[in-house]
């Protein structure tokens, strides 16, 4: 990873921005994912709750 | 008896171009009602920081006003944070957590972030510069002008008028790039909406796990991310209903309008009046348009897998970002207009709600990754 960073560092400023770009894009996907799975097994969690209580 | 006409006599072109660019934002929020909370006070900063010896910024080495609130709350980037405290406070996510799949629109809709920031450095800006160019696309005035404070302090000015006056044209720019990117029947895609409530539980923990998950992330953008979802969680505990109200209320005004005038007072004609203003101006739409796109292509791209029945109305995408609740009016609107009756309204608004996190996540891994590499 070191050396990725310091081969960009010395990279253009085009592709040091695509760089980001590629960085940037694949972080908010995977920390808006994180969130979704937390919103999602929080529903399962609350679905599980209520059959219990229903039966 | 020139000292007692210097007022006249040190008037400059740049400073009458200047006070012609102040008096369209005050006329833009005014008559148009163009975010008359930051342009009226923006358009008013910066006429009088070009008003002759530019006294309320500083005068024979005298800090003035303007400059002691630039230095106070800009600088150090206070204002933006303490106004994140207050949108905070404003934001219910209850809508994301009943379609919560609607939260990668607003991760989708990021996308013009970053071709602007690639877009910019093609124009011969240096990186720290275009990342703060391109996070106009977070179509988040705070988010701007932070990164913005921290990566461009000499274009702070032109960035923050960008980034407001792009949000308040949402409903100018972005219908036609959606039905560019659309058909009429992907247009009229009516969608089911379950009614269902999230747990109090759910609510209260979501701001801390939103924090702790960007901490672990990208420890700088904690700023950023803490006082927002300081401000929701005063919300959503439910115990803080004064706090909240005030965080809302009292606090947001008065900071937006501090912010306001001295964003304005940041536009001294030396700094504004120079071709980069131009070339900002320009890339604010260029993020606002692939910030659209973005959202409507993933919609596109969702809808060849999914059945008939769960197909997702494209336009929701473009709800991606952060222009909250405008967006998902735009939508909605559009969707009216479409097929009376189709009403997509909550999807659009949690589609909303996911860009206002999905923009300030972006802008904490910018300010994580440019420092990295760029010199």
């Amino acid at each position: 990873m070191d050396s990725l960073i310091q081969s960009l560092s010395h990279a253009s400023p085009l592709s040091q921005a695509a760089a980001v770009t590629v960085g940037g894009l694949v972080g908010v996907f995977a920390t808006l994912g994180f969130f979704w799975m937390i919103i999602w097994l929080s529903g399962k969690l609350q679905k599980g709750e209520k059959s219990k209580k229903a039966s | 008896m020139q000292d007692i006409f210097v007022g006249f006599t040190s008037i400059t072109w740049q400073m009458v171009v200047m006070w012609g660019i102040g008096g369209l934002l005050i006329w833009l929020a005014i008559k148009k009602g163009y975010e008359p909370m930051l342009l009226l006070p923006i358009g008013f900063g910066a006429i009088l920081v070009n008003l002759p010896l530019s006294v309320v910024w500083e005068h024979e080495g005298v800090a003035g006003f303007l400059k002691i609130l630039y230095d106070g709350g800009i600088i150090n980037e206070l204002f933006p944070l303490l106004i994140f405290v207050g949108i905070g406070a404003m934001i219910d996510f209850a809508p994301l957590f009943k379609n919560p799949t609607m939260i990668f629109f607003g991760a989708a809709a990021q996308l013009g972030i970053f071709v602007t920031m690639m877009f910019a450095t093609l124009l011969g800006f240096d990186l720290r510069t275009a990342a703060s160019i391109g996070i106009i696309g977070a179509a988040d005035g705070p988010t701007a002008i932070y990164v913005a404070s921290k990566f461009a302090k000499n274009f702070l000015g032109p960035i923050s008028v960008a980034a407001y006056s792009y949000m308040s044209l949402v409903p100018l720019i972005q219908p036609p790039v959606i039905r560019a990117l659309t058909t009429k029947e992907e247009r009229r895609i009516h969608m089911t909406y379950h009614e269902s409530s999230a747990p109090k539980w759910l609510k209260v923990l979501f701001p801390i796990i939103v924090t702790m998950t960007s901490g672990l992330v990208a420890p700088i953008s904690v700023p950023l991310v803490g006082s927002l979802m300081f401000g929701n969680l005063i919300r959503e505990s439910g115990v803080l209903e004064r706090l909240s109200q005030t965080a809302q209320n009292e606090l947001t005004y008065l900071v937006t309008l501090l912010l306001g005038i001295t964003i304005g007072g940041s536009m001294q004609a030396d700094k504004f009046l120079n071709y980069q203003t131009i070339l900002i101006l320009c890339m604010g739409l260029v993020a606002f348009v692939f910030d659209t796109v973005g959202g409507v292509l993933l919609a596109k791209f969702a809808n060849l897998f999914l059945p008939k029945d769960k197909k997702i109305n494209p336009m929701i995408g473009a709800c991606g970002i952060s222009a909250f609740p405008m967006s998902a009016r735009v939508v909605q609107k559009m969707a009216q207009e479409e097929e009376r009756g189709n009403i997509i309204l909550m999807q659009a608004i949690s589609a909303n709600v996911s860009g206002q996190l999905g923009s300030i996540i972006a802008g904490g891994l910018i300010l994580a990754f440019v420092p990295l590499i760029a010199h």
